[in-house]
């Protein structure tokens, strides 16, 4: 496992040679155990990162809120801005790398592999074991197969698939292969068996292979869906989550249209409305599936949409379905590559056609 | 009155047709006085490639009953290769539809030439006599304005 000290000196490192402007990391939150992202600007800051179980979050989001600032600034920066990436932050920077939307040269990349391991779910921890409150945790941290937690007067060591996020247990390859550093090494060697990733905790898909066996008629699906949609309180907060909805204007959301002091009344009557904001089911149904399809090919299943969401919408089934779909059917993986071109810009002559009449 | 509603249901359809191929497709089955249901209602579009997902999700959830997305075979694009483009990204609003649950038969796809007046009746005909029995769609379907 990665020694958080090694990450802190490699940090530092960065900012006092200047190599980068700034380094996006995580540090201690303010509640207890659990990290929180962070930009570091100064060397001194360094010593604040942290690298436990409980950095869930994919800082490709904050790679891209920086682009958004820097956007208003004239010209490129002028020095790269440093990011601590995890498998999956890898990927999706990979893809936002891919859409051009920033430059390699434009960010040091300090690979974090999670070896063996995965993060820890909170939602996974209520009742994983006797007497455990979250709200009691100290601290959590990997040890081999196992996370363990402290609390001020007790400590446990809890096998790590147990509470470990679901896109975890799927993940194939939980170790960055774009980077500039790497930090930790490739995970599961012994399993690898001359394959190019590593194979997952468990299968890929496994939650959706669970879903589609208990909901295997269009009814059953549509009972399942239709009460999910209806529970959606259009809070947006996987939208704003997601380092992938960087659309300046969301096609899903009329209050980031765009309005400048030349903008029209005409203008802005004549804005075409796809979806209204209101939570009502139709409204919602549009909503996540133009989301899912404006993801399909780009989601990496980071999963922090599914995490975020304050009621629990299975939204990751969505996502993974768009991506099974395209591996399957149209051999794409998403934040493979940074040259190859994206899923729907481009076209195999042996795609799928048996559906078209 | 007890009539049976689905004798009396008419299903709406609407087709996006490529102005190149399908949309003269079905001109000419009009000008060959071909006899087809009257319930598709044609939006003629410049390719099948430039049929965005949002018109689909948009026709659904107005209250179409069926939509139809028709363009150029394959090597006949007038832009070379937008029916290539739109048959992997409507494959995928296929499989998202089906995924949420509704009817498969709901969302169709075809290739009709501007030779093919025939055939094109004949997609709507099939289309029609898929969508009489599953009744009204009324699951995507938000308020009517
Ligand atoms: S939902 Fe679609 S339009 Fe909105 S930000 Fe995401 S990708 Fe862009
Ligand atoms: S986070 Fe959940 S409730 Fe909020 S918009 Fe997304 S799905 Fe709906």
């Amino acid at each position: 496992m990665i020694d958080p000290e090694e990450l802190r000196t490699r940090a530092r490192d960065l900012l006092e040679g200047g190599q980068v402007r700034a380094v996006i990391g995580y540090r201690r939150g303010t509640r207890g155990w659990a990290a929180e992202p962070v930009v570091i600007t100064r060397s001194e800051e360094a010593q604040d990162l942290v690298w436990d179980p409980s950095c869930v979050h994919n800082l490709a989001l904050y790679l891209v809120q920086d682009r958004r600032r820097r956007g208003v600034l004239r010209g490129p920066p002028d020095r790269p801005i440093g990011i601590l990436a995890k498998g999956c932050d890898a990927r999706a920077i990979v893809v936002l790398m891919q859409e051009n939307y920033v430059q390699r040269d434009e960010v040091y990349i300090i690979g974090l592999s999670c070896e063996s391991s995965g993060m820890l779910d909170e939602r996974k921890l209520a009742g994983a074991a006797e007497g455990i409150d979250p709200q009691d945790l100290e601290a959590v941290d990997f040890e081999g197969d196992a996370f363990v937690l402290s609390s001020r007067h007790q400590q446990w060591r809890l096998p790590a698939a147990g509470v470990m996020a679901e896109r975890c247990l799927e993940c194939r390859n939980p170790c960055p292969k774009v980077h500039d550093t790497l930090l930790g090494k490739e995970p599961r060697e012994q399993e690898r068996r001359g394959q190019a990733l590593t194979p997952a905790m468990s299968d890929p898909f496994a939650e959706l292979q669970r879903f589609e066996q208990t909901a295997d008629s269009v009814e059953a699906r549509w009972d399942f869906w239709s009460r999910q949609f209806d529970r959606c309180i259009r809070c947006f907060a996987c939208r704003s989550v997601c380092p992938m909805c960087y659309c300046e204007e969301c096609m899903v959301d009329s209050i980031s249209f765009v309005v400048t002091p030349d903008t029209t009344a005409q203008e802005k009557a004549n804005r075409l409305r796809w979806i209204e904001r209101s939570a009502s089911r139709s409204d919602n149904i549009g909503y996540h599936l133009t989301r899912a399809l404006h993801l399909a090919g780009r989601c990496i299943d980071c999963g922090e949409c599914e995490r975020v969401c304050p009621v629990r919408i299975p939204l990751r089934l969505l996502n993974t379905k768009m991506e099974r779909e395209s591996r399957e059917r149209f051999g794409y993986e998403p934040g493979a590559s940074v040259e190859v071109a994206a899923l729907l810009s481009s076209f195999r002559d042996d795609d799928p056609n048996d559906f078209i009449r | 009155m007890s009539e049976d509603p689905k004798t009396t249901y008419e299903p709406r359809i609407i087709a996006f047709l490529c102005k190149w191929c399908s949309s003269a497709g079905s001109d000419l089955a009009g000008v060959s006085r071909i006899q087809y249901p009257a319930n598709a209602t044609p939006i003629t579009v410049p390719c099948s490639g430039s049929v965005s997902p949002q018109y689909i999700l948009t026709a659904f959830r107005k209250g179409a009953d069926g939509v139809l997305v028709s363009g150029c075979h394959l090597g006949d694009c007038h832009y070379l290769e937008g029916n290539y483009l739109a048959r992997r990204k409507l494959f995928l609003v296929k499989e998202l539809l089906e995924f949420i649950g509704l009817e498969p038969e709901r969302f169709r796809m075809s290739w009709v030439s501007a030779a093919e007046g025939a055939k094109f009746a004949q997609v709507i005909t099939d289309f029609v006599a898929d969508l009489r029995p599953l009744g009204p769609q009324d699951k995507l379907q938000g308020q009517r304005p």
